[in-house]
């Protein structure tokens, strides 16, 4: 019984991690822009064909092949992959806050919803004009054989997931709390008007703030592809969970998103070991609730606005 | 307007009205189904090429009642209201005799009531759900027919293995996707158990996108379960394996078809791969029609493994041309009555059809013509072993 309950924590931590990375996303666009990406999922779907692209191309192969076969590429290959998927859902970050974005932040109403979400559709849409329906086994860089810990077994990628959330985590607590850029960051959400009279170039932070929240996209595909195969529709639960994940930690603090993350794995995961059809009803009733008593989320800072 | 213009035009107009007349001559039929959307667009576009494949050989000879089959596809892009809307303008607008497809069950449930009050036969051909050839009411007439995989038949074969390989599996699991499709899989797999009077000692679900099942896997392992039956498609199939992998425990496993998806293979990997064992109407060992069919459109197939949606969409235009010939029209009414009493066999790439279908079975395919299959080195393979070929009649319970 230890065995399945050590198993179900460490594979809920695999699958936090996912949800992790997705809910980091979310929290950067929305502490500089009080904006949302609603289609950060299909981002991440994205950033998985760029870096399985990239790696076809490197292999030789056309890029709308739909099998790596027995082709597996080297850590160069990998590498370039990813910075691919960095570059180019960067690149397509900027181009959403430039159309989709920035005519409507920070105007009343909700236009920016329905941009944002419309651009995931136009990019799905691509997606399967280009690459078609099916799925794609990508090749992970580390390697697919089980690793043993205690007796509990856990794929490389997953604890690569896993360690890369953290560590990204601790980049962005450190870059918002301790540097200038994370306090013109802070201060361009606070209030844009006055940060931009105090010399910050608030277009700039914007700018960047989706660029790293799209690259962030592009690396969440990146590493999910080996774990849960490239489809473009994998962004699609990963981004509703990486959501709820930031609702629950709070959106507004990285640590809170990535616990929310780990969180949201874990509880998955204990369902899954008392009865899986109840998994969403529990999961969601976790949302809803952590919402009612905080609505910032469990480590969100309170709202206080000043008048 | 110049005269020459005037003349250009009134050829125009004169050819236009000649090309009407001429298709009016042919013989429409529909399909509808996912031809680019989801994961079982593969299967639609080889059921696609199958019947293109079959309506040329059959103009080639003559055609049906001295007129020429033409196809119309419509993509419902797996979506039901799409599939609703394809049928009405197929029926409605395109005067179709009669409609083939759809790839997905769910569509197929949500539209055959239009198949039936419009009077329009269906030769489903990749849907494998149990309850679309069902009539609407009972003994009501029914234009839903078809020459596929049948959920319930692949579950009799499963579960009438199970019962008889007495040594080996002694306490049986099941496992199913949370979708509509493991969840009807899950539902003829239960009351099939209890026919065949075999105890379940554990039902566990999973979500069709999960990667990580080991939390399911634990409890049924901790219940010491032999044989899990699984009812999910390809991909989360794999996955299931693959967290068989981490926790070491590898019980008999026996799936559903969806395990014959290539992504199904390349997600477990080879070793993997060859376990679980599933049922296929074919192997990749392939009749000598067959492999023609294959030379054919084999290279425009999006993957290999969906050969056998060619096959099954090749013969339900056979059998469609058949039924016509001998009703001597296309009405809807005559097909149907002629389909359920087929005088002459039908020679078909997957079999010879006798009498494939009657008033109350609209299958073409049962569960004696499928065949068990094991993945073996990347190819589907004939699987078999002495429970398997001691099945018998008898044993198919449902």
């Amino acid at each position: 019984m230890t065995e399945a309950l050590l198993q179900a924590v460490l594979s809920g931590l695999a699958v936090g991690g996912a949800y992790a990375l997705v809910a980091l996303g979310f929290s950067i666009t929305f502490t500089t822009t009080k904006t949302l990406n609603f289609s950060h999922g299909e981002f991440v779907s994205a950033g998985a064909f760029i870096g399985m692209s990239a790696l076809f191309l490197f292999l030789g192969l056309p890029v709308t092949s739909t099998t790596f076969g027995q082709a597996l590429p080297g850590a160069g290959a990998q590498l370039i992959a990813l910075a691919a998927a960095l570059g180019v859902m960067g690149l397509l970050g900027w181009l959403l806050y430039v159309i989709g974005v920035r005519p409507f932040a920070g105007r009343p109403g909700m236009a920016w919803v329905m941009s944002t979400l419309g651009f995931g559709v136009i990019l799905q849409s691509i997606g399967l004009a280009i690459w078609g329906p099916k799925p794609v086994v990508v090749p992970g860089p580390v390697g697919d054989s089980v690793i043993r810990l205690f007796g509990v077994g856990v794929r490389p990628q997953e604890l690569l997931t896993l360690g890369v959330a953290v560590v990204i985590m601790i980049v962005f607590d450190f870059v918002m709390n301790r540097t200038m850029v994370g306090k013109a960051m802070r201060a361009v959400a606070a209030n844009g008007n006055v940060a931009s009279l105090m010399g910050i170039n608030t277009n700039a932070v914007m700018i960047g703030a989706f660029v790293v929240s799209s690259a962030l996209a592009g690396l969440s595909g990146f590493l999910l592809a080996p774990i849960a195969q490239a489809s473009l529709f994998m962004g699609l639960t990963v981004g509703l969970k990486g959501f709820s994940g930031a609702m629950i930690g709070g959106l507004s603090n990285p640590r809170g998103c990535v616990i929310g993350g780990f969180v949201l794995g874990i509880l998955e995961s204990l369902v899954n070991l008392w009865s899986a059809q109840w998994r969403e009803v529990a999961v969601f009733a976790l949302v809803i609730l952590v919402l009612a008593f905080r609505p910032t989320g469990l480590f969100g800072k309170q709202m206080v606005e000043k008048v | 307007m110049s005269i020459p213009t005037l003349f250009k035009r009134a050829i125009l107009t004169a050819s236009l009205v000649a090309a009407a007349t001429a298709s009016a001559q042919d013989i429409k039929l529909g399909y509808n189904g996912d031809l680019s959307a989801s994961p079982s667009a593969q299967s639609g576009q080889a059921a696609v090429l199958g019947m293109e494949a079959a309506i040329a050989d059959i103009n080639a000879a003559g055609g049906v009642l001295g007129r020429k089959l033409t196809l119309v596809t419509r993509d419902d892009t797996s979506a039901p209201p799409k599939s609703i809307q394809n049928m009405s303008e197929l029926v409605d607008n395109e005067k179709v005799s009669a409609v083939f497809g759809p790839t997905n069950s769910g569509n197929a449930m949500a539209w055959k009531h239009i198949a039936n009050q419009k009077k329009v036969p269906v030769i489903g051909n990749v849907g494998s759900g149990t309850d679309i050839t069902k009539p609407m009411s009972p003994g009501a007439d029914n234009y839903m027919f078809r020459v596929s995989m049948v959920d319930r038949e692949q579950v009799a074969a499963l579960m009438a293995y199970v019962k008889k390989n007495t040594s080996q599996s002694k306490v049986i699991g099941l496992m199913a996707e949370t979708t509509g499709y493991g969840q009807g899989g899950l539902k003829d797999m239960e009351e099939i158990a209890k026919l065949q009077d075999i105890k379940i000692a554990g039902s566990e679900r999973f979500g069709v996108g999960d990667t990580d099942m080991t939390s399911q896997l634990s409890k049924l392992k901790s219940a010491n379960v032999d044989t899990v039956v699984v009812w999910a498609q390809g991909t989360p199939i794999a996955q299931l394996v693959r967290s068989m992998e981490k926790i070491n425990y590898f019980p008999l496993v026996l799936t559903s078809w969806a395990a014959d998806n290539i992504t199904f293979y390349d997600a477990a990997g080879k070793t993997l791969a060859e376990k679980p064992i599933f049922m296929r109407t074919v192997s990749e060992t392939r009749t000598p029609a067959q492999q023609k069919l294959f030379d054919r459109i084999g290279s425009k197939l999006k993957a290999p493994g969906s050969f056998s949606f060619a096959l099954h969409g090749y013969d339900s235009v056979l059998l469609y041309a058949a039924a016509a010939k001998q009703a001597s029209s296309v009405d809807g009414n005559a097909v149907r009555l002629a389909l359920e009493d087929l005088k002459a066999p039908v020679q078909g790439v997957l079999k010879t059809y006798e009498k494939p279908f009657s008033k109350t079975n609209h299958e073409a395919l049962t569960a004696k013509d499928l065949v068990w299959i094991r993945w073996k080195d990347g190819k589907l393979m004939p699987y078999t072993d002495p429970i398997v070929s001691s099945l018998a009649g008898a044993d198919f319970k449902q």
